[in-house]
């Protein structure tokens, strides 16, 4: 029973197509990445999935049922664009928000401060919003977005904007959610997180689906044609003739191997001249699948 | 419905716990009142305290005139009898000199009345002030009432017969209510009136605009996205008019009862007599509360869709005369419903909702309109706000989602065609 399920969705804002024939769906339990670059439509995407926007035609079901509003109180969604209210305190910001979402006042207070303790922001939380950092701020709609406990968490590029310390925090609170059973949507144009994070993704680009699937097996079905190594000595071998493109950066070097490029040969060829302290024979990054896929036309 | 309470509840605690609730609700009647006031005394002293002189070819006529003049104790004024070269005879030499007496401001004025032998006698008012009409109108009532006298007097009446004719009488208003005849004080009764109209002006158009800077506000901080995935366009929208709506009432309530404590104390029973009694009935606070929240929602509604399709709170400030136009439709007509509440034209203005709440308070002023106007001009309210909201819901639920640009005419079309 998929969490979200979209078949055929397509959204069109005058004459621009924003999602065409959209599907995929969502295991419960899952950390699932919609990845593309800026404007290739997971904004509008997500907008459909909690009824933000209507889709021009295609179905989109959450938790097994053709979308209702009563749905949206087991989701928790943190949009791209952050809004709070600039005057209000944070306390009262996250009172107001989770009492929105069906919590009792004195029950959203208490998860509002659990929750900023946990967040490291417990000393803020009588201060108007105005007053606080961006990544404070941020820290609030996280909470907002979590603090009555939905089944389905929606992220849309949630790590933006934010030091690695606050990054890494938010990201392991993300890895806690989901090895307790919650659903995890993200939506990033970050693929190198979303390769750390994510069981399944959704790749679109200008409103296409490119790719979708389990992490694993996408990367399974391209060929490991990407060599890491580290050395020092004589570099002639970059020069080889089973390689088709290296960057050579200071005692290390990113090659990708030809058609029928041979590793070990380069591996012997490299030994002969170098030192080698890693040779690894690795599969393409999802950045480098997806440049592959779309043929490096990206717009973003 | 426990969306939209959640929501008015947080516009509201917002709003009056800011500095802005607390500025407006002490400073907006202080200054109305010191306005008034300040109105009310200038009217009440124009053509106060002048100097002037009286140069008449006649003197015995120019020497009535001086005390016709000085019989008016309210005018305060200080009057010369003009010394003319050659008496019983007025020359240019003899205007020349006066000339030259305002012009060194020895004297406020003069007044030149020529009597020839044949011909109608003529008379000019000569001032340092081109628009010192009550003067003017002082001056233009003794010099008839001289003339008049002499003429009489000339015509064989005797002096003291002439007087008694002569003796002006003050006409006091009454007005009939209900059958019965009731003392009145026209100048109170209009004032009070105006007072309210001007309120209801007031809070309208801010707590109107209100609305739309909120809603620009909010699409700035774009806390709509996050909200919107939790309640529906309509429920915010609604959730904001009633919560601004209720910071309006009351503010409104507070400056009742301040008003009502200030009228019941003894200050109060000091200043606020005369002219200056107030006419105010309970069944006009009433109809004061339902035009307040008839004439704010018909304006927020508006502002709100208006917001919705705006950037910045500078481009709203350009559409604020839209709100301020109803104003200046309904005081252009003051002297015209003042006299004549009844009008065609005055009853189609009660009944034009923007000019509604205005109009209708102004008409209070001379006469309670008929009830079935009151129904009516209520009713055309109602509706309109039904019209306006149908555009601003439409407006307001695409507009709060679309960022970075001012939205074109064509847009909003499309728009109202979406939803």
């Amino acid at each position: 029973m998929p969490v979200v399920e979209l078949a055929a969705v397509t959204k069109a804002y005058q004459d621009k197509i924003a999602v065409q024939a959209l599907s995929f769906r969502i295991e419960p339990g899952q950390m699932f990445g919609l990845l593309g670059p800026n404007g290739s439509g997971k904004t509008s995407s997500i907008r459909m999935m909690i009824g933000i926007t209507a889709p021009d035609s295609g179905a989109i079901t959450l938790f097994d049922k053709p979308f209702e509003r009563s749905s949206l109180k087991r989701v928790g969604y943190l949009p791209e664009e952050r809004g709070l209210y600039k005057k209000m305190k944070v306390l009262d910001q996250l009172v107001f928000m989770g009492t929105l979402r069906g919590l009792s006042a004195d029950e959203a207070q208490k998860r509002a401060v659990e929750w900023a303790k946990k967040l490291d922001i417990a000393h803020s939380i009588l201060k108007k919003t105005e007053e606080l950092s961006k990544g404070m701020q941020q820290k609030i709609q996280f909470i907002s977005a979590l603090m009555h406990n939905p089944e389905l968490i929606i992220m849309d590029e949630p790590f933006s904007g934010l030091d690695p310390v606050n990054a890494t925090l938010l990201q392991d609170t993300l890895l806690e959610l989901k090895a307790q059973g919650r659903t995890i949507l993200f939506s990033t144009h970050r693929m190198d997180q979303v390769e750390k994070l994510c069981d399944s993704i959704a790749l679109i680009h200008q409103g296409n689906l490119v790719l979708s699937g389990r992490v694993r097996e996408i990367k399974s079905r391209y060929k490991r044609d990407r060599v890491h190594i580290e050395f020092s000595g004589d570099d002639s071998f970059l020069r080889s003739e089973e390689i088709a493109e290296a960057k050579n950066y200071s005692g290390h070097a990113e090659i990708r191997l030809k058609d029928g490029g041979d590793a070990q040969k380069l591996l012997a060829e490299a030994a002969s001249g170098a030192t080698i302290y890693r040779f690894e024979l690795m599969e393409p990054s999802l950045e480098e699948i997806f440049i592959q896929t779309v043929g490096g036309n990206i717009d973003a | 419905m426990r969306n939209i309470l959640l929501i008015a509840k947080r516009e509201y605690l917002e709003q009056v716990r800011g500095r802005t609730f607390l500025i407006t609700t002490i400073l907006l009647p202080t200054v109305f009142i010191g306005v008034f006031y300040l109105s009310f005394l200038s009217g009440k002293n124009s053509g106060v305290g002048k100097h002037i002189a009286v140069a008449c070819s006649n003197p015995a006529l120019g020497a009535e005139i001086r005390t016709e003049i000085l019989a008016d104790t309210e005018a305060k004024a200080k009057v010369d009898l003009f010394d003319a070269e050659m008496p019983g005879m007025l020359m240019d030499s003899d205007r020349a000199k006066l000339v030259a007496e305002v012009n060194d401001k020895t004297i406020d004025g003069f007044l030149w009345v020529d009597v020839p032998a044949k011909g109608p006698v003529v008379a000019t008012y000569d001032a340092q002030t081109a628009g010192d009409f009550v003067t003017a109108e002082r001056l233009q009532s003794a010099l008839n009432q001289a003339l008049l006298r002499r003429r009489l007097m000339e015509s064989g009446v005797a002096a003291s017969a002439a007087d008694a004719l002569l003796k002006t009488v003050k006409v006091n208003t009454r007005q009939v209510k209900n059958g019965q005849e009731v003392t009145s004080n026209a100048i109170s009764s209009f004032y009070s009136a105006y007072i309210m109209a001007l309120l209801l002006t007031m809070t309208t158009m801010i707590y109107g605009l209100n609305v739309g800077r909120s809603v620009i506000q909010e699409k700035t901080s774009r806390i709509f996205e996050v909200m919107l995935a939790t309640v529906r366009p309509h429920e915010m929208l609604t959730g904001k008019l009633v919560g601004i709506g209720a910071v309006g009432l009351s503010q409104i309530l507070i400056w009742v009862g301040a008003g009502g404590a200030f009228a019941a104390s003894a200050l109060g029973a000091q200043y606020l007599n005369g002219n200056l009694q107030i006419h105010i009935s309970v069944f006009q606070i009433f109809l004061f509360a339902v035009y307040f929240l008839l004439g704010y929602t018909l304006n927020s509604a508006l502002f709100a869709g208006l917001g919705a399709t705006l950037e910045t709170e500078q481009e709203l400030q350009q559409y604020s005369p839209l709100a301020a136009l109803p104003v200046w439709i309904s005081f252009s007509m003051i002297l015209l419903i003042s006299s004549n509440p009844n009008s065609f034209w005055v009853v189609l203005a009660s009944l034009f909702p923007p000019c509604t709440p205005i109009v209708m308070f102004l008409r209070m002023g001379s006469q309670m309109p008929p009830l079935w106007q009151i129904g009516a001009s209520i009713a055309l309210m109602l509706v309109a706000i039904w019209g306006v909201l149908w555009f601003s819901t439409r407006l307001y639920r695409i507009g709060i989602l679309m960022y970075g640009k001012r939205a074109t005419l064509p847009e909003m079309m499309r728009w109202l065609r979406y939803s």
